[in-house]
């Protein structure tokens, strides 16, 4: 066996001479000829007519095929076996979303000219080093709670005043000359300009991921060229990221002014220093994303919930005590992406945002081949497991999953999820 | 005097007396009223014909003159294969035709002959064309048997040696129409009418005629067929045969370059009597014709009055195999007839099965050397069969990257989604591929486990399978109907018509690792397992060891009796009950002994019990005998009982091929007939009211209009209110149940508010208010029995006597006045029936509980989800079924490989979700065509839940119900389980 349990292994060739461009993730490479071979079926299946597109093994091992603008192919491998995250079939899901977010990942970076019509090999290969930090992270999942790469929906953190920071955020990027402008606090969206919430989704997610892989590099401010996968992704645009407390980064997208030093000297002081205590307050929120102030269930263990029109979530997971019983904090979250995948694969419809071009809708058009099978439409689902148990409902707004420990009785989920939804979405207004 | 000459047959054969066989055989014929039995045809007396003595008298000895012959051999031998090999099917009748039969009994006419035989050749006299014209749902069977007639004659193989009745024994009967006859019984034939059969390809996108000719009285006839029909008054005389509205279609012209015309042989002067079966007249031809939705074949029957055309069409060899019979294509296919049309129909579908080597073997020069089977061969399968290469190196190479065999991959093929399975045995790899749009991903796995075990049960292994060269017109056979089933369900299913086929449905039942169980009343029970066990015990005289000194030829380990697709019994250990329900669910046999009545089926082959066969870890100490086992399946009408037989170990060694033994076979057919007599008290049981009771997701639906309706209607109509008198206990029997039972259920107020809420409605709390305690007193049901539901099948006479009509009121608060008038015995039903769901309501939809030691399942059985009738439950049940797909899709990833029915494939790997217990989805339904637009759309949710329960014995339960009250799945489970005393 090539690959540890459970790892995934990103490949990442040219689409018409299989010269191999990059491979990320898993600590031991592939051989060669495997390399080879998976990227040979594929091209050999296109020649036929026929596009192969995934791949199953016993143990939960997964192969997933996609070639974005007919130059580059993606190929994910993953290990499966014990230490595998999900059944096969999540796992299919989870691997072709982390494709389309590489392919975005690598458009945000260098740009669509770059990547479609591929004139020097050589040379891209050494500037795809550059997303190799975005492209780790999305492979890597490094952060917990962060679950946009999946969902395709912005992360929220919901902060105790969202007036202040808003009003704030506003001011500085009309000052820095620019309608997109945006307050991240834990790698969570605060606040953000009106514009900024008109990007593509996957955009918005991709930008928040990349500030966040900015944000580790731990300088204080960067100015950046980005190319919009959806909106720009021929012309780039500077990203501007300043750091206003360590977790907290206030970005602008922008033209070519104002330079980035006008801008840190002139602007961040002016309109963020007399928000330092709002901003420690709102790092102070953490990663439970939700506001003390809203009341929750005791008997929630974790919450996803998604706005089904503005694309945004709020994620949290909710851990009293320390030494409270399992699942453990982490486990939690991966149980969380787990129902999700779950549950928006067999009964849930799962909005598709922009697809990146359109002949490659197919692909992602199947996830939800088995949810079209039904004749009624799902609005709830439960599962219980050894671990916990888990709900999720499903208005036409708004998608909520959660996690109760085992020793919640089952008739009680219902009511208590559907009180957790009103609770949350008459508190935060999402 | 009957068993006679077959007594004397199998004396020569095996040497042994007959005494004690003759009086079991005497037993089995004074068991079954007097039937005859034992000879060439098994004569079925319907009820009719036993009530009226003399008439089945006269039938009787008709029979016996022609049957005493000396034909000895039991009609299914002659289709024994080459390797001991048997699959007879024979059908019988249905109940139309025994009493058209009946009828013309009556008038003097010696068609009485229910069975169909080859013997006795159909016959369509001049009276029974009359009565054809005279009463047209009676005259359709007759043309099944005719068409059957000239089925057997396009497949003399199947039948020969049968054929050589000349005249001898049907002396008495008019001559036979269609057979080909001796030169000098033309004569006789020429007076005869006689039916043809023609295929035609008709596009109504591309009419013949010009757009004028549809206006003219020619319409569609002409325009679309090119068949030129002038009806009686244009031409101003009157075939005084013909009723004026109706006026048969005399074939009056053709139209040059018509489908009609290109046939070559639609004659002038024929009539058409029928378009795919439907009987047409002048009247009703343009409707028939304009129901054609596309380019489609189309079979027409007509009637020609030249004998010699018709026969001399019918003998000659060239003439194109086309006119399918009316029987369903199930059975065409089961006959192993003519299935390129079928399959053609389904080329566009890539679908493809391959039996690959994965050896490289340079030495030979062979083209395509490493496939060693494919099947189908069509364009589509054909690219499939192109990237052979994608599937071999993928298997070979992905076990070493990822640690796993390949189980599955996706393709998309001219935008059709494609999910190929894989199974690899040794150094082969077989793989099928299947569209996305039939199987799920989720359930591809069980799918493919399903065909490999089926194939190695049958074969031994894939290897035995695939590998033997003169195996491939089976396997062709075999995966036929394998896609068949998968792809297009309706066709093969035609006879059960209107209802859409639930592809989920089959796909979740057929791929429990369990039998569907009909409980039976205990005495019956009993009573079945004491004559399966009398036959278990070989106690027949002629099996006698001491006696002849021999050893017998076969032991018999066990079998299981099945009735209308229904398992009653069941003596086999799990694991071997599960092959051979494979075997019988992929030959279709289950549903074919359900809708169709079963003549005779034989079937008797070599299996390798997965169980017995394999390495098992078996006890230590104890080794299985090494024998050879063998399968032999017996259906005599709605019942089909399986033995498996074993050679070798105590039994002599059975060495070749070995084909069936009369003697089993005949003591098979005698527990069977003796079976016989307990069929009332089992369609009893079937037509009693379900329990626990069910309720139709119609009533649901608070649609005030129609309720109101109904209402008005009640009142209005003398009909309706007397339906009305029926709830309030009167025993008048009615008619129109469905209209009944929607009348007579009543919603409750509680529910209608959270029902008729919008969606997103959030408000759960009253779904799980008070009324979840259980109802102690154990109130009824919103549901009434229904009686005479159709389906009796002729248990006449005596069945009439359960069919006492038991009120089962829905309403709680009339139970205390009902009770007065019931008698003893409704009282005691009604308290038989059983609730499952709690609350004051009945809200239980469906359910399936599967025990898993046992290997069996319970469901509402079809009779009863066909009486629910409705708009929605139907719906409602293929969405359960979806759902269920799911969730045992979830409970199978966290069960231990030892369950799983694809046995020796170890599903290792994560979980993520860790064990599954219970999984629940809850689903919203509106009534589909909402036309009011003011209003929203009165919405009904529900609930299907899953759930695996391990204590006190390992079961899967799914279940779904309304969800105004909350359940709890395992109690409900509970109550299921031990209230039906699985």
């Amino acid at each position: 066996m090539m690959l540890q349990d459970g790892s995934t292994q990103l490949l990442c060739l040219t689409a018409s001479s299989g010269v191999p461009l990059f491979t990320r993730g898993a600590s031991k490479q592939l051989p060669f000829s495997v390399i080879g071979s998976l990227n040979g079926v594929h091209m050999f299946g296109g020649g036929q007519g026929v596009v192969l597109s995934g791949c199953e093994t016993e143990g939960g091992g997964k192969v997933v095929w996609r070639v974005f603008q007919d130059s580059v192919m993606l190929i994910a491998v993953n290990g499966g076996g014990q230490g595998g995250v999900g059944c096969s079939r999540e796992e299919e899901v989870r691997l072709q979303r982390l494709l389309e977010n590489v392919w975005n990942c690598m458009v945000l970076v260098l740009g669509q000219d770059e990547l479609a019509n591929i004139r020097n090999v050589e040379r891209l290969k050494r500037d795809l080093r550059s997303c190799f930090g975005l492209i780790d992270q999305m492979l890597e999942e490094r952060q917990e709670g962060v679950l946009g790469s999946l969902t395709h929906c912005a992360d929220l953190l919901l902060p105790p005043n969202p007036t202040l920071l808003q009003e704030a955020v506003d001011g500085f990027a009309e000052a820095a000359d620019s309608e997109f402008g945006c307050l991240i606090i834990h790698g969570r969206i605060a606040a953000a300009t009106e514009k900024w919430w008109r990007l593509a989704p996957q955009e918005v997610v991709l930008l928040s991921a990349l500030i966040r892989s900015l944000s580790d590099s731990a300088s204080a401010s960067c100015d950046y060229p980005v190319f919009l996968p959806h909106g720009s992704p021929t012309v780039a645009h500077r990203l501007l990221r300043f750091q206003l407390l360590p977790g907290a980064d206030v970005c602008v997208l922008c033209g070519p002014s104002p330079s980035l030093h006008t801008a840190e000297t002139g602007l961040v002081g002016r309109f963020w220093a007399p928000l330092v205590e709002t901003l420690r307050d709102c790092l102070a929120v953490g990663e439970r994303c939700v506001p003390q102030a809203v009341n929750l269930r005791p008997d929630v263990l974790a919450l996803l919930l998604i706005n089904r029109e503005t694309r945004r979530s709020v994620s949290s997971v909710l851990h009293p005590l320390a030494d409270a019983p399992p699942p453990s904090k982490a486990r939690c979250w991966e149980l969380l992406k787990l129902f999700y995948i779950f549950s928006t694969t067999r009964y849930f419809t799962q909005e598709e945002s922009v697809c990146v071009s359109t002949e490659e809708s197919g692909p992602r058009g199947r996830a939800n081949d088995f949810a079209r099978g039904f004749s009624h439409q799902p609005l709830q689902c439960y599962l219980v497991t050894e671990e916990c148990k888990s709900y999720a409902l499903q208005t036409p707004q708004h998608q909520l999953f959660l996690l109760f420990p085992p020793s919640v009785p089952t008739f009680v989920l219902r009511t208590a999820a559907t009180q957790t939804l009103s609770d949350v979405v008459a508190a935060t207004g999402l | 005097m009957v068993v006679q000459p077959q007594v004397r047959f199998l004396q020569t054969r095996l040497g042994i007396a007959w005494e004690t066989r003759r009086q079991l055989n005497k037993m089995a014929v004074a068991n079954c009223d007097k039937r005859v039995y034992g000879s060439q045809t098994l004569v079925k007396g319907s009820n009719e014909e036993r009530d009226d003595g003399n008439d089945r008298e006269s039938t009787s000895s008709s029979f016996r003159s022609s049957d005493c012959s000396d034909d000895l051999e039991p009609e299914w031998l002659d289709d024994i294969q080459k390797n001991g090999e048997l699959f007879y099917l024979e059908l019988s009748e249905g109940e139309e035709e025994a009493a058209l039969a009946h009828a013309n009994a009556s008038q003097g006419v010696s068609t009485n002959h229910v069975h169909f035989s080859e013997k006795e050749d159909e016959v369509i006299t001049e009276q029974n064309r009359k009565q054809r014209c005279g009463s047209r749902t009676k005259g359709e069977p007759a043309l099944k048997r005719l068409a059957r007639i000239l089925r057997r004659k396009r497949h003399p193989s199947l039948h020969k040696g049968r054929g050589k009745d000349g005249g001898k024994g049907s002396a008495s009967q008019p001559a036979s129409i269609l057979k080909n006859q001796p030169g000098h019984r033309q004569g006789v034939m020429v007076q005869q009418q006689q039916l043809k059969e023609v295929c035609v390809y008709l596009n109504p996108k591309r009419l013949v005629g010009s757009s004028a000719c549809v206006s003219d009285s020619g319409g569609l006839l002409e325009a679309l067929l090119g068949v030129v029909h002038r009806s009686s008054w244009s031409r101003g005389q009157r075939d005084p045969t013909v009723t004026p509205q109706a006026e048969r279609l005399t074939i009056h012209g053709l139209i040059p370059n018509s489908p009609a015309i290109k046939s070559g042989h639609i004659l002038i002067g024929d009539v058409l009597v029928a378009v795919d079966d439907v009987d047409v007249t002048s009247e009703n031809i343009e409707r028939v014709l304009s129901c054609i939705p596309g380019p489609t074949q189309v079979r027409l029957t007509l009637e020609t009055a030249s004998a010699d055309s018709c026969s001399s069409a019918d003998s000659s060899p060239a003439r194109p195999t086309k006119a399918s019979p009316p029987v369903s294509q199930l059975v065409r296919l089961l006959w192993g007839e003519d299935t390129t049309e079928l399959q053609m129909s389904i080329g566009h579908i890539p679908h493809v099965v391959m039996y690959l080597s994965l050896k490289l073997d340079s030495a030979s020069p062979e083209e395509e050397e490493e496939i060693l089977y494919q099947y189908p061969v069509s364009e589509a399968s054909s690219q499939l069969k192109g990237v052979r290469g994608i599937f071999l190196t993928l298997c070979d190479m992905l076990e070493n990257v990822t640690g796993g065999r390949i189980i599955s991959s996706s393709l998309i093929l001219d935008k059709h989604l494609v999910h190929v399975g894989y199974w690899k045995e040794s150094t082969n790899l077989l793989v099928i591929g299947l569209p996305a749009d039939r199987v799920p991903l989720l359930y591809l796995q069980t799918v493919v486990g399903d065909i490999v075990r089926t194939l190695k049960v049958m074969y031994g292994s894939l290897d035995s399978a695939f590998c033997k060269t003169d195996h491939a017109p089976k396997l062709d056979h075999f995966f036929c109907l394998f896609f068949q089933q998968l792809i297009q369900p309706s066709r093969l299913m035609d006879s059960s018509s209107a209802q859409v086929p639930d592809i989920s449905g089959t796909l979740f039942l057929d791929g429990l690792p369990a039998v569907r169980w009909l409980a039976l009343p205990p005495e019956i029970k009993m009573e079945v397992d004491t004559v399966l066990s009398d036959f278990e015990s070989s106690d027949f005289g002629e099996m006698s060891e001491d006696f002849f000194g021999l050893r017998r030829l076969y032991v018999i380990l066990g079998c299981c009796l099945f009735y209308k697709s229904y398992l009653i019994a069941n003596h086999l250990p799990k694991e071997d009950l599960l092959d051979v329900c494979l075997y019988c669910q992929h030959y279709c046999l289950l549903p074919l002994a359900s809708e169709q009545r079963v003549g005779q089926l034989v079937i008797w082959r070599e299996v390798f019990p997965q169980q017995r066969t394999g390495s098992g870890s078996i006890a230590p100490g104890y080794s299985q005998p090494q024998g050879r086992h063998f399968l032999l399946i017996v259906g005599l009408r709605h019942f089909m009982q399986c033995v498996l037989l074993e050679a070798g170990g105590c039994a002599s060694p059975a060495s070749g091929a070995t084909g069936p033994d009369c003697v089993y076979v005949d003591q098979v057919k005698a527990t069977l007939l003796q079976l016989e007599a307990l069929e009332a008290g089992i369609e009893e049981r079937l037509s009693a009211p379900p329990a626990p009771c069910l309720s139709c997701a119609d009533w649901f639906l608070p649609a005030s209009t129609a309720r109101d309706r109904l209402d008005s209607l009640a009142s209005s109509s003398p009909v309706f209110s007397k339906l009305a008198g029926a709830v309030k206990g009167s025993s008048s029997r009615s008619r129109g149940r469905s209209l009944f039972k929607e009348r007579s259920r009543r919603p409750s107020p509680q529910r209608s508010p959270s029902d008729s809420g919008s969606e997103g409605h959030m408000d759960a709390g009253s779904g799980f208010s008070p009324h979840s305690t259980p109802d102690p007193a154990r109130k009824l049901g919103g549901r009434r029995d229904s009686f005479g539901s159709g389906g009796s099948d002729g248990s006449g006479g005596s069945g009439s006597l359960f069919k006492i009509p038991r009120m089962k009121h829905p309403n709680p608060f009339y139970l205390g006045t009902l009770k007065k008038t019931l008698t003893e015995r409704e009282t005691e039903d009604m308290y038989n029936t059983m609730k499952l769901t709690s609350g004051t309501e009945n809200t239980l939809f469906h359910y399936v509980l599967m025990e898993t030691v046992q290997g069996i399942f319970i469901a509402p059985t079809h009779r009863e989800v066909a009486q629910l009738s409705g708009s929605i439950h139907p719906q409602l049940i293929r969405n359960f079924h979806h759902c269920c797909l799911s969730i045992r899709a979830a409970f199978q990833q966290s069960l231990p490989a030892r369950a799983r029915r694809a046995a020796d494939r170890p599903q290792g790997g994560g979980w993520g979700l860790g064990p599954v217990k219970e999984h629940g989805v809850l689903f919203q339904c509106k009534p589909e065509n909402w036309t009011d637009q003011r209003k929203p759309a009165p919405t009904m949710t529900y609930w299907v839940i899953g759930r695996m329960l391990l204590e006190p014995v390992p079961q899967e339960f799914y279940v779904c119900f309304h969800d105004s009250v909350a359940e709890v799945p395992v109690e409900m489970a509970f109550r299921l389980s031990f209230g039906l005393a699985v």
